[in-house]
């Protein structure tokens, strides 16, 4: 439920596959296939002869290279920087505030109300922390279409029901709803890290 | 239930992508890194540091001459082969392992190894086994149940798929798995 943006993830994920593909069935065709390779050999020798003739005519100065190099090294920037653009999007979404609203002047209160999601992940964290069946807690509130969310993700020991668990976070959601007078989304992750995985639980229950 | 729910609950259970995205986009960025920094050496007419861009380009043209047909070739079916990866990645579903509990309030979803090991304990206090004699594989739309009996006392398949469906329905886990409880032939001694 963070921003990452999974269409286009998938979307620069097909165009990167057909790409290599294509370059891969190309390379074997020519190959495999003699009448490709010559084909290929006529037709792409002028073009590169061209590219050369181009170089050659449009040198800044004698001794330096043709502006034609620059112009491939800004397309080639635009590439870099589109590509860090896409990792840095990805996993991003967190948010600090988890309700804001202005006053209206008919009620007489300007200004405005915002709640610190920290009011939520804290109350949350410390409730979960108090628990000896789960061994790790994390609450972290994250902006999802516009709404901010609360993600909660329980690592329960061994052999604990998930139900129980997902029962009593969901009262102290309901406490939560009571306490904030509103109803913010919230999901509950119950999955198993390398600590309970590995620890001996069952001695005490 | 907020409207946004469901878009969550999907999310949750389908993987993003997002670690092949950052490898891909990693291999771009350093081959594009790579040609700028032969593109620039070429326009402030410096030599070129591994090939010269026009050089490159007339090597490309001359192809299958120029290389081992062997090693081209081999290259070609490298190249198909991780093109078929990106492009299954991009297309199939990515369901993760997990299972969604469903709640009138909240989204919950659960790693279906929490599901087994849950069901693991229920399976062995009913069989009165050992950690060690059961062995329960959640996936989506089954639960296999292995015990190995101690040798010498008799189980109840019954009895532990009773147990083992009981759990489920009280986890109501969705979509619902089928229960199948499997009693090895041979059992263990010594335990």
């Amino acid at each position: 439920m963070n921003g990452t943006p999974r269409g286009l993830n998938r979307f620069l994920l097909v165009l990167t596959g057909l790409l290599l593909l294509a370059l891969g069935a190309a390379l074997a065709v020519l190959v495999a296939v003699p009448s490709v390779a010559r084909w290929w050999q006529q037709w792409a020798g002028p073009q590169v002869q061209w590219l050369g003739e181009l170089a050659a005519r449009t040198r800044l100065a004698p001794g330096s290279g043709s502006w034609i190099w620059l112009v491939v090294a800004a397309c080639l920037l635009v590439v870099v920087v589109s590509m860090v653009t896409w990792v840095a999007n990805q996993g991003k979404g967190r948010t600090n505030i988890l309700f804001q609203r202005d006053g209206t002047d008919d009620d007489a209160a300007v200004g405005k109300v915002a709640l610190s999601s920290a009011v939520a992940e804290q109350s949350l964290k410390a409730a979960l922390l108090e628990r000896g069946d789960l061994t790790g807690v994390s609450v972290t509130s994250y902006d999802f279409r516009g709404q901010a969310c609360v993600r909660v993700r329980v690592l329960p020991r061994q052999g604990v029901a998930p139900q129980e668990v997902a029962a009593d976070i969901g009262s102290l959601v309901d406490a939560l709803d009571a306490l904030l007078g509103l109803q913010v989304p919230v999901l509950v992750s119950i999955g198993s890290g390398a600590r309970s995985r590995f620890t001996k639980a069952e001695r005490v229950r | 239930m907020s409207e946004l729910t469901p878009r969550i609950l999907k999310r949750e259970t389908h993987s993003s992508r997002a670690r092949l995205s950052v490898v891909a986009a990693i291999l771009m960025t350093l081959l594009a890194v790579y040609g700028l920094l032969e593109a620039i050496l070429r326009a402030v007419g410096q030599p070129p540091w591994l090939i010269d861009p026009l050089a490159f380009a007339q090597r490309l043209a001359g192809l299958p001459e120029g290389i081992e047909p062997m090693l081209l070739g081999a290259i070609g079916v490298l190249l198909l082969l991780v093109g078929l990866i990106f492009l299954a990645y991009a297309v199939l579903p990515g369901r993760r392992a997990r299972h969604i509990i469903p709640d009138p309030r909240i989204a919950i979803v659960v790693d279906d190894e929490v599901i087994a090991s849950a069901l693991a304990k229920r399976a062995r206090l009913a069989a009165g086994v050992t950690r060690e004699q059961v062995m329960v594989v959640v996936s989506a739309r089954a639960v296999q149940v292995n015990v190995r009996p101690t040798s010498g006392i008799r189980l109840e398949e019954s009895h532990i798929r009773a147990a083992v469906e009981a759990e489920l329905a009280a986890m109501a886990l969705e979509p619902a798995p089928e229960v199948t409880v499997k009693l090895s032939g041979s059992g263990v001694v010594g335990v």
